[in-house]
């Protein structure tokens, strides 16, 4: 066939081009972010478009000094890390019977956790604001943490099962044999094999956390407890306006902190810690 | 030290029977052998001695007590899995370790323990490695140190080959039988493998459809099957069973005539006849029992596996190592008399 042949390294050439292309396509909402946060007020709403912006930190100053930025943040992270923790401490005994013990109902008990995320969330608003305020936890993170966790639990609880699901049951007979109890088994053997399940579900937890905003909103009323994607929302409106360049910096700091947990974790995401446990 | 026994043992999952009318006597030391097709009720009954599975019905009894409210994890058993199991996350080390702190052996042994069962299995070398760095052999001989690291009273084998290759395997059955030897240890041992059962065994339990078909040892399950199940599960190539019928004490099938067997006429039987208890005697030969044609001759090497077409049926034959013959000849096939076996057309039990 006297078709075009390409070499080695031109197919890597290929590979990198197209890779690359689709890497920045992804990352241009930060990029375009970072762009709009360090330009002035004045060349964000143009006409014409500016293509080499004057680069300013007058929005990076304001938001620090004129808002309780960092008090946002803290809260964003303490709600999200207490939400997931308390999480995790449900769901991994909850996956691992609904993964592991016959008994009736186990079936319609996993399914009625997962129904908890079909429905509306504004459903329920209402009525959990109204529990909270009888619980006096109104504008409080305790609430946020709470609200973040019952919102997580199911899809927390059901990709733990999923992994759980996929370790060889032959692994347990194994520590029950070896004199292990029940719970041993899922401290030192299961926990242990399905840790990358359970940082993904910790990871898409603490995604669904930092951009939840409806009941944010409802919960918290003063800076005690707003969080990153509340404070947000405090740009868009009031005697200055919208501050676009404020909100982009807000937003990519909303980022941040998920970012950098993501990429520390990077290696736990995929699986493959069960190989080697059965055959080969 | 442990004597096992099964007395009237049944398991069923609703309708389905896995196991019925168990009844095993497993002396002190003895390494037995259940055998049989998959499915067969043999890793069931293995695991309910392990105490993974509750029997339906029936008594687990070692040591003269009854140890079905047991819990597995306080019957001094350990397994070997077909699939080795060895937890991931551990070094070999520490998978070697568990069933000690498990069994909070003093913390102080550990080492010398961990250490003299990694020896008995030649892995003293891998045991910084995780399992996952390791071949299948390692693995498997790392899953059979656990077992013996703390000297259980009874080991339970369930395939612990099955994953291996065929020399690897035959390398493993040895140290296996040897570690047992040593360790004095009752044992049972799961496997479809009848060369497994054969040289491993002091006695092999043969099962199909959840039911005991014969116990006895090697020798006696060889030359003395009770039914055709076990007659065909024992060796390779399996023993011939031949329709036909005896009359005027002579057994007649197309193509077969054996005089004075022995027993009157009985109508319709199976005749059975293992490949090395026939011989191809020269054409002119006067004395022999069947002709058939050669419909396959595959030399092995040590001998030549011989398949003669007579009537419908293939007959398989151990011929001599030098053998050899074109397909569609001719051959004459004289049995060794004295080893002929009878077996009820109907039951396939076997008619004495």
């Amino acid at each position: 066939m006297a078709s075009v042949r390409r070499t080695k390294s031109e197919n890597l050439y290929i590979r990198y081009l197209i890779l690359g292309s689709w890497a920045l396509f992804c990352l241009m909402p930060v990029l375009w972010f970072l762009s709009i946060g360090f330009r002035p007020r004045t060349e964000i709403i143009t006409a014409q478009p500016v293509y080499f912006p004057t680069f300013s930190m007058d929005a990076w100053h304001m938001i620090w000094s004129d808002w309780p930025m960092a008090k946002y943040l803290r809260n964003s992270v303490a709600a999200i890390f207490g939400s997931v923790v308390i999480d995790l401490v449900l769901a991994i005994p909850a996956a691992y019977s609904l993964s592991r013990y016959e008994y009736r109902g186990r079936e319609d008990i996993g399914f009625y956790i997962l129904s908890t995320r079909m429905m509306a969330p504004a459903i329920v608003a209402i009525p959990i604001f109204f529990l909270f305020r009888n619980m006096g936890l109104l504008d409080t993170i305790w609430a946020l943490m709470l609200v973040y966790a019952a919102i997580n639990l199911s899809i927390v609880t059901w990709i733990i099962r999923s992994y759980m699901t996929d370790i060889p049951k032959e692994l347990e007979d194994a520590a029950r044999t070896d004199g292990a109890s029940d719970l041993r088994i899922l401290w030192e053997i299961i926990i242990p094999a399905v840790l990358p399940g359970i940082i993904t579900a910790a990871v898409i937890a603490m995604i669904f956390a930092i951009n939840e905003f409806l009941f944010t909103l409802l919960i918290a009323s003063t800076p005690d407890a707003y969080t990153m994607s509340v404070a947000l929302a405090n740009f868009t409106g009031g005697s200055d306006g919208l501050i676009y360049n404020a909100i982009a910096l807000v937003a990519f700091l909303a980022f941040v902190p998920v970012f950098l947990v993501v990429v520390a974790i990077q290696k736990h995401l995929s699986r493959g810690l069960t190989m080697g446990a059965v055959k080969g | 030290m442990a004597r096992i026994q099964l007395k009237g043992i049944q398991k069923r999952w609703g309708a389905f029977w896995g196991v019925r009318d168990v009844e095993i006597d497993i002396a002190d030391e003895e390494f037995l052998v259940l055998l049989g097709p998959s499915g067969c009720g043999k890793t069931t009954t293995m695991r309910m001695i392990a105490g993974l599975e509750d029997p339906s019905e029936g008594e687990i009894i070692v040591d003269g007590e009854v140890m079905n409210e047991v819990d597995a994890r306080d019957r001094d058993v350990a397994m070997v899995f077909q699939g080795y199991a060895l937890y991931p996350n551990m070094s070999i080390y520490e998978n070697i370790r568990f069933p000690l702190r498990m069994r909070n052996v003093p913390k102080e042994q550990h080492d010398e323990l961990v250490r003299r069962a990694a020896s008995m299995v030649e892995l003293t070398e891998y045991l910084d490695r995780k399992p996952g760095a390791l071949s299948g052999g390692q693995r498997q001989r790392a899953a059979l140190a656990r077992a013996i690291v703390r000297e259980p009273q009874v080991f339970l084998m369930d395939e612990p080959l099955s994953n291996l290759d065929a020399k690897l395997r035959q390398a493993m059955r040895v140290q296996i039988k040897h570690i047992q030897r040593e360790l004095k240890i009752t044992t049972v041992y799961v496997t479809h493998d009848q060369i497994e059962a054969m040289t491993l065994a002091d006695r092999i339990v043969i099962m199909q459809g959840g039911a005991i078909q014969q116990i006895g040892t090697p020798d006696e399950i060889y030359t003395d099957p009770a039914n055709t199940f076990v007659a065909s599960f024992i060796g390779a190539p399996p023993m011939n069973l031949i329709d036909g019928e005896i009359k005027d004490g002579s057994f007649v099938s197309d193509g077969i005539k054996i005089p004075n067997v022995g027993m009157q006429s009985l109508g319709k039987i199976k005749l059975g006849i293992r490949p090395e208890d026939c011989a191809v005697v020269s054409s002119d030969a006067s004395h022999h029992h069947m002709t058939g044609e050669v419909y396959g001759v595959e030399p092995t090497g040590d001998m030549t596996f011989l398949t003669l077409k007579v009537g419908d049926m293939n007959v398989e034959i151990k011929a001599d190592r030098d053998y050899r013959s074109d397909l569609g000849v001719s051959e004459k096939v004289a049995f060794d008399t004295s080893r002929l076996y009878f077996f009820d057309a109907e039951s396939g039990l076997r008619v004495r």
